[in-house]
């Protein structure tokens, strides 16, 4: 900050004021790739008391500040040139779109005077940013540069975090500027509708059978504390989404673990039973409700959420209420009255408990990670990928915060966990940082284990094959008659020798007795190490809410073993 | 269900195409559209939009972008 003050009103490059404006917002690494048109912010970069961490894709640097951001909570920053190293972050950029996540992304762009000449590395970044972020700038005026990046920060954190995007062409990193510090305008808090809060708390005290149901929102909002106390202060029973999980401790008296296709029949049918559906940070996502028609279809709804879009999008609530959930929470936790409905909520937990005991021995995924969950220090950082393992984790795996499990929910992008487990091992460098993967989505951002290697990032990668594309196998399975078109990938590389390219040690299991001697040495060793795991390619997710069924009609367990 | 849709914007050259994306995502028509610069800094557009959605999917998703300033819209 002092060197920020002393620097004021100095005369410098726009590059070096690029990194003077992420050293004043306290950014301390950066994810990113190189290339023609963001050369000066490079050159500017060498030497700087920034630390920057060389992907090998940007998609992976993107994602690896995504990761970065969520483990922290605080922004991710990625660069990028223009052109293809542009287009490439618009996956990690959607990804943290619907996932809420706080990312500033700086991309280069050719000079102002070739832009719109299909000049070499032109394309019209600005334009691709409208639907994979927050908001978005392109840099034509020396005098906007830092005013703008400034914007970019506040807009990518305040409210309903998400990514911005800033374009900055070639002449305006290398112009000159004075450098002074813009006046920001104080973000108004927003109040608290007095009449709302009553009208919920009305509701409150009617209902007979409430039920909270706990979205990402409340991490993102720091908000877990206040969520904890209310449920502990009424008692209510709860279930969370995919991002939700961790923000309810896992042994909550009445707490069923996560809802929607994947979630415990418990939670899904204890959310149809109710009466009123407390929705915390949430958004009614088609895989949280099913056929949205009958989803809870007897609840009264009340809605908290900071995003008032979200309000009345999908369901009509009775109230509905965009603040600041810190300051909602306390004020609706007041004791209730629903014994009877806290027996039956536990009944229905104690019903539909998980089942471990797997006869053979083949190793069975869900065991294995609800181990692992249970082997893992309190300072722990799981990144999933995406499909079946993805699900797996989140039913069999335990969290102490939401910031421990980082999954790409509403994109649900194969590739996410590589990189994202490399930017929340540079977030956290205490945490034990743990990748959970598939063969599939292994191979999507494989060239980022160089980027393990380049720092001995000791993250642990867990890969579990079951030579199958499998979630997509699983519906075919299901409900393309067993056509089985192009999810065989029998031809997977020998991944702990590719590992070992990388320098990353590694070994393979099969069998169940071999499991828990092989997590401890996952977890306990030191550097990076690739776990890879055969299982039954017969074993799927289970259960399952089929396309366009209500949550009441889960189907259960069918697999035969081969 | 057709609504007029009045929106003050900040002048800048994306703006336009900014609104009219998330209008087309969000599943609205537009038949009839007007804008003109509002002094310097604003842009104002009146835009006539059609859709089985509810109005206010669409007003709520465009307050929400940072270049609008205001938003309303009438049923016809």
């Amino acid at each position: 900050m002092e060197q920020g003050q002393n620097k004021q009103g100095q005369v410098m490059r726009g590059a070096d004021a690029v990194i003077k404006v992420l050293t004043d917002h306290g950014v301390t690494n950066i994810f990113g790739y190189p290339g023609g048109a963001i050369m000066p912010i490079y050159d500017a970069l060498y030497g700087a008391p920034v630390e920057h961490l060389l992907s090998r894709h940007e998609q992976g640097a993107a994602f690896a500040a995504v990761g970065y951001a969520r483990a922290s909570g605080k922004t991710g920053v990625c660069f990028a040139t223009s052109g293809p190293g542009a287009t490439n972050l618009v996956t990690s950029l959607a990804d943290a779109l619907l996932d809420s996540v706080p990312v500033v992304a700086i991309t280069g762009q050719v000079s102002t005077a070739v832009i719109g000449t299909d000049a070499f590395q032109e394309v019209d970044m600005l334009g691709m940013s409208f639907s994979c972020t927050k908001h978005s700038f392109m840099v034509t005026d020396m005098d906007e540069l830092v005013p703008t990046l400034y914007k970019a920060f506040e807009i990518a954190a305040s409210g309903r975090p998400g990514p911005v995007l800033v374009d900055i062409p070639k002449d305006i990193q290398i112009g000159l500027l004075e450098y002074k510090t813009p006046v920001q305008a104080r973000v108004e808090a927003p109040i608290l509708d007095a009449n709302k809060i009553d009208a919920a708390l009305i509701l409150l005290t009617q209902a007979k059978q409430p039920m909270l149901y706990v979205g990402g929102g409340v991490g993102m909002a720091s908000a877990v504390e206040p969520l904890r106390q209310f449920i502990k202060i009424t008692g209510v029973p709860s279930v969370a989404t995919l991002k939700g999980l961790g923000a309810i401790e896992n042994d909550t008296s009445g707490y069923l673990g996560m809802l929607g296709m994947h979630g415990s029949k418990a939670a899904n049918i204890a959310v149809q039973e109710c009466d009123l559906l407390i929705v915390v940070g949430a958004r009614f996502d088609d895989r949280v409700t099913g056929r949205l028609a009958s989803f809870a279809e007897h609840a009264k709804v009340i809605h908290l959420d900071i995003d008032a879009a979200e309000l009345g999008k999908l369901r009509l609530p009775e109230v509905a209420i965009d603040c600041d959930l810190n300051q909602i929470l306390p004020a609706l936790s007041i004791p209730l009255q629903i014994t009877s409905w806290q027996e039956e909520v536990a009944q229905l937990k104690d019903e539909h408990q998980w089942q471990y005991d797997r006869p053979g021995e083949l190793i069975f995924a869900p065991a294995m990670l609800k181990m692992l969950a249970d082997k893992l220090p309190e300072d722990s950082v799981v990144c999933c990928d995406v499909g079946q393992h993805q699900m797996w984790v989140a039913q069999h795996m335990w969290f102490r915060k939401p910031e421990d499990h980082l999954s790409s929910a509403g994109l649900g992008t194969m590739g996410f966990g590589l990189p994202a487990a490399i930017g929340a091992k540079v977030s956290r460098p205490d945490a034990t940082v743990v990748a959970v993967s598939g063969d599939g989505s292994f191979m999507m951002n494989v060239q980022e284990l160089t980027t393990i290697k380049r720092r001995q990032l000791p993250v642990k990668i867990l890969l579990i094959d079951n030579q199958k594309l499998g979630m997509v196998k699983q519906w075919q399975q299901l409900f393309f008659e067993e056509r089985y078109s192009e999810t065989d990938l029998s031809d997977n590389p020998d991944f702990v020798t590719l590992a070992s390219a990388f320098d990353i040690p590694g070994c393979t299991i099969t069998k169940t007795e071999e499991v828990e001697q092989a997590l401890h040495y996952l977890i306990n060793c030191e550097g990076p190490y690739l776990l890879h795991v055969r299982i039954d390619e017969a074993h799927n997710v289970w259960p399952l809410v089929p396309p366009g069924a209500s949550n009441r009609d889960m189907m259960e367990e069918m697999d035969k073993s081969t | 269900m057709i609504h007029t849709v009045n929106l003050m914007l900040d002048q800048r050259p994306e703006v336009l195409e900014r609104v009219l994306r998330v209008v087309r995502h969000r599943g609205f028509n537009i038949t009839k559209m007007n804008m003109q610069l509002e002094g310097a800094k604003h842009v104002s557009v009146v835009m006539t939009v059609e859709s089985k959605r509810t109005i206010e999917l669409l007003t709520k998703q465009l307050s929400k972008l940072v270049d609008v300033i205001e938003c309303s819209a009438l049923a016809h």
